[in-house]
């Protein structure tokens, strides 16, 4: 039942996307029409927890006005792997293990933009359903230009109306009384086994970008954002006494978020080629502090190819209730008696990230197209190596081996 | 944190007095190249946030549009 709700739902935006585009294009034919499409593979091997991910996504946009901008798009994460489902740390004579796992996420966006003069008011709808979680987003932007377009300024909010599967604890329950989710079966539906409990997403961002010389422009963005709901993980389980009982993970329902990015472009002529340079401090209200350091450096290598490389370094502190072991008595300070969590991504960390990517791009004209379609085409492939370095998480006291990730895309886009 | 403030404050003034230097529409050229657009390639970056959001506690503070644009 729930089940044939959601494809209706998935056909219904199916034929809006469609009917859409068909508006846009046949109002269009003398516009651009532009399709771009890609697919990521993301592996991080282990020898007990690998974990694959492949993402096919495609998008079409079209101009039908010159006003006005439209497009549709469609994304998939397919996942397998293997998790440990419950958290355990060095105290506890506790030995877990991994359990398999696969799912897919859909996801369905929409937007449309229109632009006056020096200004842009955009809204975006996205719809994204799994067989544990089921998201909607509504995204409005506006921005403008003015000095001589050196100064551009955009404003953005956006809100998620999500919906995460659970086991049917009731709200009085004592956290170390909630269990886990052992699947997703029953999920969404009439199961008096399961639930589903809110998460709301509110987005603030703000941004300005500056050109100061003819090579050289900076940008400022400030972000916020506000979740409130279930914001744990359903299906992880934390060992939170010596003997070795678990309770479902705990965390708290509100967490406000901010983060304050600051990037520098300039073009070396001599060269042909734009360097990068950012930084982003972050801080949330679970006591997070995490700062990100990147710099990027792209150059032609012919007319046609551009060549980028790019280096990343984060670290971030634990949650203030984080902990590698929940069983170890009462904590000197902090609130690990009242909240508790298998989350590594809420441990204290660092991480490197080292990546390239190569762009290929052909330009045609209405009277010489390419492969006799196209006014434009670009074809491209990235890889990045992500290293993670846990300071404080294990599995029952053992260190994690799947802290090395790789990611490779190849996209395709056309212009016709 | 009163002075910081003071200070951050007036350094945004400097900075926003520093943007009346203005750069002509006819050299804008470079900045109108891809490689000095802030958002890139959408796609790519957008799958990139994806890993790193589920993999580190931060969040936001991502490219916007802008730095790039050649119209005049």
């Amino acid at each position: 039942m729930q089940l044939s709700g959601r494809l209706q739902r998935a056909r219904a935006l199916g034929l809006a996307g469609a009917a859409l585009l068909g508006l846009a294009a046949g109002s269009a034919r003398a516009q651009v029409v532009e399709v771009d499409a890609r697919g990521t593979v993301f592996v991080e091997p282990s020898k007990t927890s690998k974990l694959t991910v492949v993402t096919p996504a495609a998008t079409v946009a079209a101009q039908p006005a010159e006003w006005l901008d439209v497009h549709v798009a469609y994304e998939a994460d397919i996942v397998s792997g293997a998790t440990e489902a419950i958290k355990a740390g060095p105290i506890a004579d506790v030995v877990t293990g991994a359990t398999k796992f696969s799912d897919v996420r859909n996801e369905f966006r929409g937007g449309a933009q229109i632009t006056r003069r020096d200004t842009h008011l955009a809204v975006d709808y996205s719809y994204g359903t799994e067989s544990d979680y089921h998201s909607q987003g509504l995204a409005v932007t506006a921005g403008t230009d003015f000095l001589q377009k050196n100064t551009q300024l955009e404003i953005q909010y956006a809100r998620g109306f999500d919906q995460v599967c659970t086991t049917n604890f009731a709200p009085s329950t004592a956290p170390s009384g909630r269990t886990r989710l052992d699947s997703s079966k029953g999920c969404f539906t009439k199961d008096p086994l399961r639930a589903s409990r809110a998460v709301d997403l509110d987005t603030f961002q703000v941004g300005w970008s500056q050109a100061w010389t003819p090579v050289f422009a900076t940008q400022i963005v400030l972000t916020g954002g506000l979740q409130h709901g279930f914001l744990g993980n359903p299906y992880r389980g934390v060992v939170i006494a010596p003997t070795g009982e678990d309770a479902l993970e705990n965390h708290p329902e509100n967490r406000a978020r901010g983060a304050l990015s600051l990037r520098g472009k300039y073009f070396i002529k001599p060269i042909s080629a734009a360097a990068t340079a950012s930084f982003r401090v972050y801080r949330d209200t679970w006591d997070i502090v995490g700062e990100t350091y990147e710099l990027e450096f792209e150059k032609y290598v012919t007319q046609a190819i551009r060549l980028l490389v790019h280096a990343r370094y984060y670290h971030q502190n634990g949650a203030l209730f984080w902990s590698d072991d929940y069983t170890g008595g009462e904590p000197s300070h902090g609130p690990r008696g009242q909240y508790w969590t298998g989350d590594r991504e809420l441990s204290p960390l660092s991480s490197y990230l080292l990546g390239f990517r190569l762009l290929a791009g052909m330009q045609g004209t209405p009277d010489h197209r390419i492969f006799s379609a196209l006014l434009r085409f670009q074809g491209s492939v990235a890889f990045d190596a992500l290293k993670t370095n846990l300071r404080d998480f294990t599995w029952s006291g053992k260190t994690p081996d799947d802290t090395l990730a790789g990611m490779l895309t190849l996209g395709v886009r056309g212009e016709f | 944190m009163t002075k910081t403030l003071s200070l951050s404050v007036l350094l945004l003034l400097a900075l926003a007095a520093g943007a009346c230097a203005t750069v002509w529409p006819e050299q804008r050229a470079v900045l109108a190249d891809p490689t000095m657009r802030f958002e890139g390639e959408p796609g790519e970056n957008a799958a990139e946030e994806h890993v790193l959001e589920n993999r580190e506690a931060s969040f936001g503070g991502g490219s916007v549009r802008g730095g790039g644009c050649g119209c005049n």
